[in-house]
């Protein structure tokens, strides 16, 4: 396993549609400080974002840490939430249990999980409903893609 | 990478080190250090914040005047569509065009067949598109030069179609060349521009390719001289046409922030205008939103071309004849459509050569060298005030942090940390009691 070079742990608040995405920024803010190439910080950038968007959605409070590595950037993702009783069904495309004021608000369409897996080399979820989810995703560094 | 040119210059004899311009740089490319502004190159994106703002006029727009022209032997003003909105509401495209020839143009281009095919080219291009979506507009060479300085990963969304400037230089070049019997480079395209940003897309195209325009020439340079010929012109605005000359600048909705592509549904179509807006937009563009738009058209200047820096009117009083020659605007004639037809059948439109990520002085170390600066600069930026008072000659705490951090400055620098410093600034910036320049 390479070398840890940089962990940044960061807390969402859930239910705070006001501070959404603000994670996510802060991450883009690091990535474009480290100059990590065009096509991995995409990723990495839309993986958080989902990430975050889910925890701020359906949970009370979530972590998010990034993992940087001389081959790799992971995203751990834990949240204190309902968690999800069928994770394959809540993989696919467009299934969504998300409540019309979050539709209204423009997420919820059944695309965060999917998407985040698309956009990752390696993507793992676990849950346990009641007591929270976990999910890891590693996206490969260009020059290692 | 070949040195990067800008589209100014700044007059270290004439700057007095006050720091407007680097408290106005949207990209923080500005440092003050001896008294002095100096440019980080790689970071500035010729965005022109700097030009109004400095007390001391040291700062310059490098476009071009009208004598440097004389080594030409045809010359032909493309004409932005600024230009036409410059003036009072009774004086017609048509008269300005007749300033432009008498002010020693030989022939004033018809601009606007260009930018129907470029809209056309544009709305095809949309049409075919993979993705990524949202296409950006590739008009604005600051907006250009924002995404491969501060949104690398967004160069893919620059559409790959050549601006109608360039297309109108390549056509001014084949058909005069064929008419007159002169070489492409005894003609002269000289685009007449608003911002200085425009000219210096031309010396050094962002694609890296060569730009098909000479070079251009400021609307403020010549503002004057238009003026006064316009009071002089007494002929009535209708009645005698010269060759085409009525066409240009009468048919135009290109570069003003309502900027219709009639092709594009509205609804994922969106115009903007301003740095300050633009930058929200690409915020949410990089982090996977705003996919259900097509096609962002962006200039940096607020309300487009019309408030370009090197314009002289009011951008208001700007928009407001933009909109009287729109609501006057002619049906186009038939042997426009023909011509439009034709040109778009026969001619290509695909940019020539692609946009990259600027490559910054950062990456040119490893990225655990990289990391290693990261962690150094959040080492020294506890220590500083966080108060971003531009005294240690960066714009803000965040930035000396990153200077000091890869070596390019010295921590003591900043007013808090060193009396050194304090002293050092009393001498530069010394007037005596109560003394002015002037």
């Amino acid at each position: 396993m390479a070398a840890e070079l940089l962990r940044e742990n960061f807390e969402i608040q859930g239910r705070n549609f006001d501070k959404a995405g603000e994670i996510s920024s802060e991450i883009k803010v690091i990535l474009k400080d480290l100059g990590i190439d065009a096509s991995c910080f995409r990723r990495v950038v839309i993986v958080a974002f989902e990430a975050e968007m889910n925890v701020v959605m359906y949970a009370e409070r979530g972590t998010i840490s990034l993992i940087l590595t001389d081959r790799d950037i992971s995203l751990e993702v834990k949240d204190e939430g309902p968690g999800i009783p069928d994770i394959d069904l809540a993989m696919k495309e467009g299934y969504s249990t998300a409540s019309d004021e979050m539709r209204e608000m423009g997420f919820g369409f059944g695309m965060g999980l999917p998407n985040m897996k698309k956009n990752s080399d390696e993507f793992c979820i676990e849950s346990e409903v009641g007591k929270g989810t976990s999910v890891f995703a590693r996206i490969l560094l260009d020059s290692h893609a | 990478m070949p040195e990067l040119k800008h589209g100014f210059k700044i007059d270290t004899a004439k700057c007095d080190g006050r720091m407007y311009c680097m408290r106005a740089c949207p990209t923080h490319a500005i440092r003050v250090k001896n008294g002095k502004a100096h440019l980080i190159s790689e970071l500035c994106i010729d965005c022109g914040s700097c030009l109004g703002v400095c007390p001391s006029k040291a700062i310059s727009a490098t476009t071009i005047t009208l004598a440097e022209l004389d080594r030409f032997k045809f010359k032909v003003a493309v004409a932005s569509p600024a230009l036409y909105t410059q003036f009072g509401l009774n004086d017609t495209p048509a008269q300005v065009g007749r300033a432009l020839l008498d002010l020693g143009f030989d022939a004033v281009w018809e601009y606007a067949a260009d930018i129907e095919l470029v809209d056309r080219a544009i709305t095809d291009c949309v049409k075919k598109w993979p993705g990524p979506f949202p296409l950006i507009s590739d008009s604005c060479p600051v907006v250009v030069r924002l995404i491969q300085v501060s949104y690398p990963s967004m160069v893919e969304n620059i559409i790959p179609i050549e601006v109608p400037r360039e297309i109108a230089g390549r056509e001014v070049k084949r058909r005069y060349s064929q008419e007159l019997g002169l070489t492409p480079e005894e003609i002269a395209a000289i685009y007449i521009t608003p911002c200085q940003a425009k000219s210096i897309s031309i010396l050094q195209p962002a694609e890296e390719s060569k730009s098909y325009l000479d070079g251009a020439v400021a609307i403020s340079e010549i503002y004057n001289d238009i003026l006064y010929r316009l009071r002089k012109d007494t002929k009535k605005p209708k009645g005698d046409t010269q060759e085409g000359l009525m066409d240009s600048g009468e048919l135009f909705h290109w570069g003003n922030p309502e900027g219709e592509f009639p092709n594009l549904s509205r609804e994922h179509y969106l115009p903007l205008t301003g740095l300050t807006d633009i930058i929200k937009v690409f915020n949410d563009i990089e982090r996977g939103r705003l996919t259900n738009i097509e096609f962002l058209e962006c200039h940096a200047c607020r309300g487009g071309c019309n408030g370009g820096n090197l314009t002289v009117e009011n951008l208001y009083a700007a928009r407001s004849k933009d909109l009287n020659l729109k609501a006057n605007m002619p049906k186009p004639p038939p042997e426009f459509e023909k011509e439009v037809a034709r040109r778009y059948a026969g001619e290509d439109f695909s940019l020539r050569g692609s946009v990259k990520p600027r490559s910054l002085a950062k990456d040119v170390v490893d990225l655990r060298e990289r990391v290693m600066r990261r962690k150094r600069a959040e080492e020294v930026l506890k220590g500083l005030p966080l108060l971003n008072c531009g005294l240690c000659g960066a714009p803000s705490c965040k930035d000396h942090a990153d200077d000091v951090a890869s070596a390019r400055t010295e921590i003591s620098d900043c007013v808090f940390l060193s009396k050194a410093r304090i002293d050092l600034l009393r001498k530069i910036y010394k007037k005596g009691p109560r003394a002015s320049k002037g």
